[in-house]
Protein backbone atom coordinates (compact mmCIF):
# COMPACT_ATOMS: atom_id res chain seq x y z
CA UNK A 1 0.00 0.00 0.00
CA UNK A 2 2.51 2.37 0.77
CA UNK A 3 4.46 1.77 -2.84
CA UNK A 4 1.44 2.55 -4.43
CA UNK A 5 0.50 5.81 -2.66
CA UNK A 6 4.13 6.77 -3.16
CA UNK A 7 4.01 5.72 -6.96
CA UNK A 8 0.66 8.15 -7.15
CA UNK A 9 2.80 10.79 -6.88
CA UNK A 10 5.52 9.78 -8.73
CA UNK A 11 2.83 9.43 -11.40
CA UNK A 12 2.25 13.01 -11.51
CA UNK A 13 5.55 14.28 -10.71
CA UNK A 14 6.95 12.96 -13.88
CA UNK A 15 3.76 13.82 -15.79
CA UNK A 16 4.51 17.72 -14.39
CA UNK A 17 8.60 17.08 -15.37
CA UNK A 18 8.30 15.12 -18.84
CA UNK A 19 5.70 17.68 -20.13
CA UNK A 20 8.77 20.40 -19.55
CA UNK A 21 11.77 18.66 -20.67
CA UNK A 22 9.90 17.16 -24.19
CA UNK A 23 9.87 21.13 -25.35
CA UNK A 24 13.70 21.41 -24.90
CA UNK A 25 14.77 20.90 -28.33
CA UNK A 26 17.62 19.03 -27.49
CA UNK A 27 16.61 15.45 -26.81
CA UNK A 28 20.09 14.08 -25.14
CA UNK A 29 19.57 16.60 -22.76
CA UNK A 30 16.58 16.00 -21.61
CA UNK A 31 17.11 13.28 -18.88
CA UNK A 32 19.54 15.67 -17.39
CA UNK A 33 16.96 18.64 -17.31
CA UNK A 34 14.81 16.53 -15.69
CA UNK A 35 16.62 15.44 -13.06
CA UNK A 36 17.11 19.38 -12.04
CA UNK A 37 13.47 19.37 -10.79
CA UNK A 38 13.51 19.86 -7.05
CA UNK A 39 9.89 18.13 -5.37
CA UNK A 40 10.47 20.74 -2.80
CA UNK A 41 10.52 24.10 -5.44
CA UNK A 42 7.53 22.51 -7.50
CA UNK A 43 5.40 22.33 -4.60
CA UNK A 44 6.05 25.66 -3.02
CA UNK A 45 5.50 27.59 -6.66
CA UNK A 46 3.27 30.71 -6.05
CA UNK A 47 0.32 30.65 -8.39
CA UNK A 48 -2.32 33.64 -7.73
CA UNK A 49 -5.55 33.85 -10.19
CA UNK A 50 -5.94 37.40 -11.68
CA UNK A 51 -9.22 37.99 -9.62
CA UNK A 52 -8.34 36.02 -6.42
CA UNK A 53 -12.60 35.77 -5.54
CA UNK A 54 -13.70 34.68 -9.15
CA UNK A 55 -10.82 33.02 -10.61
CA UNK A 56 -11.54 31.09 -14.10
CA UNK A 57 -12.27 27.61 -14.94
CA UNK A 58 -8.59 27.22 -16.53
CA UNK A 59 -7.37 29.05 -13.20
CA UNK A 60 -9.37 27.05 -10.81
CA UNK A 61 -8.15 23.20 -12.52
CA UNK A 62 -5.00 24.85 -11.92
CA UNK A 63 -5.18 25.75 -8.23
CA UNK A 64 -6.80 21.73 -8.04
CA UNK A 65 -3.66 20.69 -9.44
CA UNK A 66 -1.09 22.49 -7.11
CA UNK A 67 -3.36 21.22 -4.46
CA UNK A 68 -3.31 17.81 -5.45
CA UNK A 69 0.82 17.54 -6.31
CA UNK A 70 1.08 18.70 -2.75
CA UNK A 71 -1.06 16.32 -0.43
CA UNK A 72 0.34 13.36 -2.87
CA UNK A 73 3.72 14.54 -2.29
CA UNK A 74 2.84 14.95 1.74
CA UNK A 75 1.07 11.43 1.72
CA UNK A 76 4.16 9.49 -0.20
CA UNK A 77 6.83 11.35 2.17
CA UNK A 78 4.75 9.25 4.60
CA UNK A 79 4.42 6.47 3.34
CA UNK A 80 8.02 6.49 2.44
CA UNK A 81 9.17 7.48 5.70
CA UNK A 82 6.65 7.25 8.61
CA UNK A 83 6.38 3.99 9.63
CA UNK A 84 3.93 4.98 12.44
CA UNK A 85 1.19 5.59 9.82
CA UNK A 86 -1.04 3.28 9.95
CA UNK A 87 -1.99 3.17 5.82
CA UNK A 88 -5.74 2.15 5.00
CA UNK A 89 -6.84 0.35 1.80
CA UNK A 90 -8.97 4.28 2.00
CA UNK A 91 -5.58 6.40 1.36
CA UNK A 92 -4.41 4.05 -1.65
CA UNK A 93 -7.75 4.86 -3.57
CA UNK A 94 -7.66 8.39 -2.32
CA UNK A 95 -4.38 8.77 -3.82
CA UNK A 96 -5.03 6.67 -7.03
CA UNK A 97 -7.92 8.62 -7.84
CA UNK A 98 -6.58 11.85 -6.83
CA UNK A 99 -3.63 11.51 -9.44
CA UNK A 100 -6.12 10.55 -12.04
CA UNK A 101 -7.95 13.46 -11.36
CA UNK A 102 -5.00 15.06 -12.17
CA UNK A 103 -3.67 13.97 -15.02
CA UNK A 104 -7.27 14.66 -16.38
CA UNK A 105 -6.90 18.69 -15.05
CA UNK A 106 -3.28 18.99 -16.49
CA UNK A 107 -4.29 17.51 -19.21
CA UNK A 108 -7.09 19.89 -20.36
CA UNK A 109 -5.04 22.84 -19.44
CA UNK A 110 -1.49 22.23 -20.12
CA UNK A 111 -1.17 24.26 -23.32
CA UNK A 112 -2.92 27.35 -21.60
CA UNK A 113 -0.33 30.24 -20.67
CA UNK A 114 -1.24 30.32 -17.36
CA UNK A 115 -0.38 25.98 -16.93
CA UNK A 116 2.62 26.84 -18.79
CA UNK A 117 3.96 29.65 -16.96
CA UNK A 118 3.21 27.88 -14.04
CA UNK A 119 5.48 24.69 -15.04
CA UNK A 120 8.11 27.27 -15.43
CA UNK A 121 7.20 28.33 -11.67
CA UNK A 122 8.03 24.51 -10.31
CA UNK A 123 11.04 24.34 -12.35
CA UNK A 124 12.37 27.62 -9.96
CA UNK A 125 11.50 30.54 -12.38
CA UNK A 126 9.97 33.43 -10.27
CA UNK A 127 5.74 33.50 -10.96
CA UNK A 128 4.57 35.72 -13.75
CA UNK A 129 2.04 37.92 -13.24
CA UNK A 130 -0.50 37.39 -16.29
CA UNK B 1 9.52 30.84 17.32
CA UNK B 2 6.85 31.59 14.57
CA UNK B 3 3.15 29.80 15.71
CA UNK B 4 0.26 30.68 12.48
CA UNK B 5 -2.69 32.26 13.54
CA UNK B 6 -4.46 29.08 13.06
CA UNK B 7 -3.65 28.08 16.26
CA UNK B 8 -5.72 30.42 18.05
CA UNK B 9 -8.28 30.34 15.77
CA UNK B 10 -9.26 26.55 17.29
CA UNK B 11 -12.88 27.80 18.24
CA UNK B 12 -13.92 29.69 14.39
CA UNK B 13 -11.75 26.38 12.95
CA UNK B 14 -14.29 23.78 15.05
CA UNK B 15 -17.56 26.00 13.76
CA UNK B 16 -16.48 25.57 10.24
CA UNK B 17 -15.61 21.97 10.73
CA UNK B 18 -19.61 21.41 12.18
CA UNK B 19 -20.88 23.52 9.32
CA UNK B 20 -19.04 21.53 6.77
CA UNK B 21 -20.73 18.14 8.46
CA UNK B 22 -23.61 19.60 8.10
CA UNK B 23 -23.52 20.32 4.39
CA UNK B 24 -21.86 17.40 3.31
CA UNK B 25 -24.45 14.97 4.84
CA UNK B 26 -24.38 11.71 6.60
CA UNK B 27 -21.40 10.61 4.70
CA UNK B 28 -19.47 12.26 6.79
CA UNK B 29 -18.91 10.76 10.60
CA UNK B 30 -16.68 12.89 11.97
CA UNK B 31 -13.65 15.42 11.01
CA UNK B 32 -11.01 15.92 13.29
CA UNK B 33 -7.77 18.10 12.74
CA UNK B 34 -4.17 18.74 14.32
CA UNK B 35 -1.83 21.99 13.49
CA UNK B 36 1.75 20.95 13.06
CA UNK B 37 4.62 21.24 10.56
CA UNK B 38 4.72 18.86 7.37
CA UNK B 39 7.60 17.14 5.98
CA UNK B 40 9.05 20.45 5.16
CA UNK B 41 9.15 21.86 8.20
CA UNK B 42 6.04 24.07 7.49
CA UNK B 43 2.85 24.73 9.02
CA UNK B 44 -0.20 22.50 8.00
CA UNK B 45 -3.72 21.37 9.28
CA UNK B 46 -4.07 17.77 8.83
CA UNK B 47 -7.96 17.10 8.37
CA UNK B 48 -8.64 13.19 9.73
CA UNK B 49 -12.20 12.47 8.12
CA UNK B 50 -13.78 9.55 9.00
CA UNK B 51 -16.52 8.57 6.10
CA UNK B 52 -19.01 6.06 6.43
CA UNK B 53 -17.80 2.42 5.14
CA UNK B 54 -20.44 3.25 1.80
CA UNK B 55 -19.13 6.23 1.38
CA UNK B 56 -15.70 5.41 1.67
CA UNK B 57 -16.23 2.49 -1.00
CA UNK B 58 -18.54 3.77 -3.36
CA UNK B 59 -17.96 7.98 -3.41
CA UNK B 60 -14.52 8.50 -2.02
CA UNK B 61 -13.66 10.65 -4.77
CA UNK B 62 -16.84 12.69 -4.68
CA UNK B 63 -17.16 13.27 -0.91
CA UNK B 64 -13.46 13.66 -0.43
CA UNK B 65 -13.65 16.40 -3.14
CA UNK B 66 -16.72 18.07 -1.55
CA UNK B 67 -15.05 17.39 2.02
CA UNK B 68 -12.05 19.10 0.54
CA UNK B 69 -13.97 22.01 -1.19
CA UNK B 70 -16.00 23.03 2.08
CA UNK B 71 -13.37 22.98 4.17
CA UNK B 72 -11.54 25.63 2.02
CA UNK B 73 -14.63 27.50 1.45
CA UNK B 74 -15.39 28.17 4.92
CA UNK B 75 -11.43 28.47 6.36
CA UNK B 76 -9.40 31.14 5.11
CA UNK B 77 -6.05 28.37 5.30
CA UNK B 78 -3.57 31.16 4.05
CA UNK B 79 -5.11 34.10 6.20
CA UNK B 80 -3.68 31.53 9.15
CA UNK B 81 -0.59 30.13 7.93
CA UNK B 82 -1.32 26.46 6.94
CA UNK B 83 -2.13 24.30 4.42
CA UNK B 84 -4.53 21.99 4.45
CA UNK B 85 -3.90 18.29 3.94
CA UNK B 86 -6.78 15.98 4.40
CA UNK B 87 -6.84 11.91 4.96
CA UNK B 88 -9.94 10.03 4.92
CA UNK B 89 -10.50 6.52 6.29
CA UNK B 90 -13.64 4.40 6.72
CA UNK B 91 -15.53 3.80 9.83
CA UNK B 92 -14.56 -0.07 9.78
CA UNK B 93 -11.01 0.80 9.41
CA UNK B 94 -11.06 3.01 12.13
CA UNK B 95 -12.64 0.70 14.35
CA UNK B 96 -9.78 -1.96 13.32
CA UNK B 97 -6.95 0.60 13.85
CA UNK B 98 -8.84 2.05 17.26
CA UNK B 99 -6.13 5.44 16.91
CA UNK B 100 -7.34 7.83 19.39
CA UNK B 101 -6.29 10.58 16.78
CA UNK B 102 -9.37 9.93 14.26
CA UNK B 103 -11.88 8.82 17.38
Amino acid sequence: MRRAVSTAYYAVFHLLVEDFVGSWPFADQRARLARMFDHKKMRDAAFTPKDEKNPTPIETALIDVRTAFRQLQEDRHRADYDLSWNIVATDVTNAITLAEDTFSKWCSIRTEDVARHHLLSMFGAKPLRL
Amino acid sequence: MYVPSAVTKQTEIDAAVNRVQQIVGPDVVRIRYEIAEDWSGQWAIFFRVVLTDDAAGRRLRDIATKVVWELARQLDFPGMGVFPYHNFRSESEQAALREPAWA
